[in-house]
């Protein structure tokens, strides 16, 4: 009986061994770099995107010259601006959305947009629970640069972990690419505001 | 021969479900470390490590006037303002309380708001032993995460093993409609404490 039972399995082991080593010699020799590629999909910008930790939904992006929501720019540069409803997901207040959105296709003197909360200009201030804010990501640009008409913006969600692998927290980790969306950009001349949510700072 | 086989496979097998169970019931780091809450009720002294802490009064406003380097703020919010007023004292040395969360009754944490910029009654809270201190913690909350929340202070954010206050709300007046009796259209921040009412 167990001497069956043993040739069984040394036979399972070479027969799998075999397998692994096949597979590991031809991931060496880069055979499944010629598998084709999942580009990310095009999310739509009319509907909510479910990102991780965030719900968005994409208001309006446009160039702007002039100071918007208290982020100062330097002379001769321009801004581009992003603004979205921001959910917060989770059971707690959180900060992290600093990597969400990136433009893509366009020179970026700093790739980290400043974050304004768009009712009174805070800057990154944390969100909470279920609460629908707007907020304004700023991206200053140098003057010359050229925005195209529609911008793909990649949108990076991260996944939920119970329990990360260092210290058994839950927590949200391994940023991917969720999708890409593209709005419309409008040019503000100078001077010129944005319509909707005026900050009622005065600043 | 054959027992003594049977009987090692035995032992094996009852210490692998043995160390399995263990394995899968064992407490995580996170809950090994979490704060120590010590529970209380409004009004009551919450007596943690090291502060005392008694929650006077809950106002609620939909609008906050705020002086902010010398220009007046006017800061809304899509809920409503908390505005707890606490009254906070070291134990044994001086020390500073700055963390206050608005937990909700489903378990939503709400951290204290962080528009308001630097003031004096804001946390973090500088306690010193047998001195009351008026301390104030500012909250976004929905309105439907007041009746039975519970609100959460403690020495500082992350403070594992740290005591933790835990005070419940129940003494609040809750209209049929679930919101809060008497919130106010716009509360001054720099008033006088005796504006509004618990």
């Amino acid at each position: 009986m167990f001497a069956t039972a043993r040739s069984k399995i040394q036979t399972w082991i070479t027969a799998g061994a075999g397998t692994i080593a096949a597979l590991f010699v031809a991931g060496l020799m880069g055979a499944f770099g010629a598998l084709p590629a999942h580009a990310p999909p095009q999310l739509s910008p009319d509907a909510a995107i479910e990102a991780g930790r965030w719900r968005l939904q994409p208001v309006r992006a446009y160039v702007s010259h002039a100071r918007v929501y208290g982020v100062a720019l330097k002379p001769g540069q321009k801004a581009l601006v992003l603004e979205v409803d921001m959910t917060n997901r989770t059971a707690q207040s959180d900060k992290g959305y600093f990597n969400v959105f990136t433009p893509e296709g366009i020179a970026l003197p700093d790739p980290s947009p400043m974050i304004a909360l768009v009712r009174d200009s805070t800057l990154t201030p944390e969100l909470h629970p279920g609460m629908t804010e707007r907020m304004a990501y700023v991206w200053p640009l140098a003057g010359d640069a050229a925005v195209p008409a529609n911008l793909a913006f990649a949108v990076t969600a991260e996944i939920f972990k119970p329990h990360d692998n260092l210290y058994g927290t839950p927590g949200w980790y391994n940023p991917y690419r969720l999708g890409t969306v593209t709005l419309p950009v409008a040019d503000l001349p100078e001077g010129g505001q944005p319509q909707s949510g005026q900050s009622g700072s005065g600043s | 021969m054959r027992i003594r086989v049977l009987g090692n496979l035995a032992i094996l097998c009852a210490t692998v479900a043995l160390s399995y169970g263990m394995q899968v019931t064992k407490p995580h780091y996170a809950e090994l470390t979490a704060p120590v809450p010590i529970d209380g009720a409004m009004h009551d002294t919450v007596r943690a490590r090291s502060f005392d802490v008694r929650l006077d009064k809950v106002i609620f406003a939909r609008r906050l006037k705020t002086d902010q380097f010398g220009q007046e703020k006017l800061l809304t919010t899509s809920g409503l303002w908390a505005v707890v007023t606490t009254n906070l004292t070291a134990v044994g040395t001086s020390t500073t309380v700055a963390d206050g969360t608005w937990q909700g009754p489903t378990g939503l944490r709400y951290h204290q708001t962080e528009r308001l910029g630097y003031r004096q009654d804001m946390p973090p809270h500088g306690v010193d032993p047998g001195l009351d201190k008026r301390g104030l913690f500012v909250f976004e909350v929905p309105p439907d995460q007041i009746r039975g929340a519970r609100l959460l202070i403690s020495a500082r954010q992350f403070g594992p093993l740290d005591a933790q206050a835990r005070i419940s709300l129940d003494g609040l007046t809750i209209g049929a409609d679930g919101q809060p009796a008497g919130i106010l259209p716009e509360f001054d921040l720099d008033a006088p404490p005796s504006q509004g009412k618990s």
